[in-house]
């Protein structure tokens, strides 16, 4: 059995009225830029599993997770709900879509709504690691006003030379990444890193490793 | 009625279950009818960490007999299996294959350990 930890909700911020992160103080645990945590949460008289990408970084006291409601789902609207001091349950780190280092390569970040949340602490090693290779983020969104860390993304490409912060409408990514990394040129040396809710994540991993990327060039995580 | 024995690596006692993969969901994690789904609902503890929706390797199992009893692998279960720790050319997630013939004989080893838990120098 996976030991479990206690946390405390210490804080909260609202991104939209339907999205939040929840910052998780207690335990310390050591883990790696991309991984998880498995939330173990009392809703209905019986024990759900959910697992939340951690959006903080692993240098940060706290742990941050970033959920937006689950149209028909359970867990997001009890998490949702919980207020300050609120305990909660959990396991990990859990996970294998993890970024140590940048890669020694250009590298690209590919998010989806809320599947920014583990990129985030990944481009932040990325760029602690940087090389001379280019980073990149596409980031997908209803809406710019939808982007979520939209002022720190900025100031991160605004800091570092090599890093390039793009955005563009959910519904045209895959159309974007076609165009620039399929049809825009014959490199297929990068290294992508995509992560979203849904069909959008294997449709964009068969679309690169169709084109010619290595399939472990291709990493994703798909919720 | 299919069977699935389960051979803990950890030196647990084994156990042996009989079903009906027409009944499945037996629970609501992993697929219905997948070898989680049916440990699960028959009361035996197999780690899941992402609830069973293929984006972990926990449920890692490596299935000694009747494989030709589960569902084919896919490209995103192939991805994962590819992190496993003590992969073999039989693993599969738990999570993913499914039981598929009624009369199934199915053997699994569930392995000791998993992969997740273990962090790097930049672990902090």
């Amino acid at each position: 059995m996976a030991v479990e930890y206690e946390a405390r909700v210490a804080r909260i911020v609202e991104h939209a009225p339907d999205t939040r992160s929840l910052f998780l103080s207690g335990p310390r645990i050591a883990f790696r830029p991309g991984q998880f945590i498995s939330c173990l949460l009392p809703v209905g008289g019986e024990t759900l599993i959910r697992p939340y990408s951690l959006a903080s970084s692993p240098e940060e006291d706290d742990l941050e997770i970033c959920l937006n409601l689950v149209p028909g789902g359970r867990a997001s609207p009890y998490l949702l709900t919980l207020p300050v001091g609120a305990q909660v349950r959990f396991t990990g780190p859990w996970g294998t879509f993890v970024l140590d280092r940048a890669p020694e390569a250009e590298a690209v970040f590919i998010a989806d709504g809320t599947g920014i949340a583990p990129i985030r602490p990944m481009l932040r090693r990325a760029l602690a690691t940087a090389t001379r290779h280019p980073l990149r983020l596409l980031y997908g969104a209803e809406s710019r006003e939808r982007l979520l860390y939209r002022t720190e993304l900025e100031a991160m490409a605004r800091e570092h030379r090599d890093f390039h912060n793009e955005h563009v409408p959910s519904a045209r990514l895959r159309d974007e990444v076609a165009r620039r990394w399929v049809d825009g040129d014959a490199d297929r040396a990068r290294r992508f890193f995509i992560c979203g809710v849904g069909a959008i994540v294997p449709a964009l991993r068969d679309l690169l490793r169709g084109a010619g990327y290595e399939r472990r060039a291709v990493q994703y995580e798909k919720w | 009625m299919a069977r699935i024995r389960i051979i803990f690596e950890n030196g647990d006692p084994e156990r042996v279950i009989e079903f009906d993969p027409a009944r499945a969901p037996f629970q609501h994690d992993g697929k219905p009818g997948s070898i989680l789904d049916v440990l699960l609902g028959h009361g035996i503890h197999l780690e899941h960490a992402c609830g069973g929706n293929c984006a972990c390797t926990t449920c890692h199992v490596i299935v000694k007999g009747g494989s030709k009893a589960l569902s084919e692998s896919d490209e995103s279960e192939e991805d994962l299996l590819d992190k496993a720790p003590g992969l073999t050319p039989t693993s599969r997630l738990g999570c993913q294959a499914v039981v598929e013939d009624p009369d199934a004989e199915i053997v699994v080893v569930i392995p000791r350990y998993t992969i997740n838990q273990i962090v790097s120098e930049h672990g902090g």
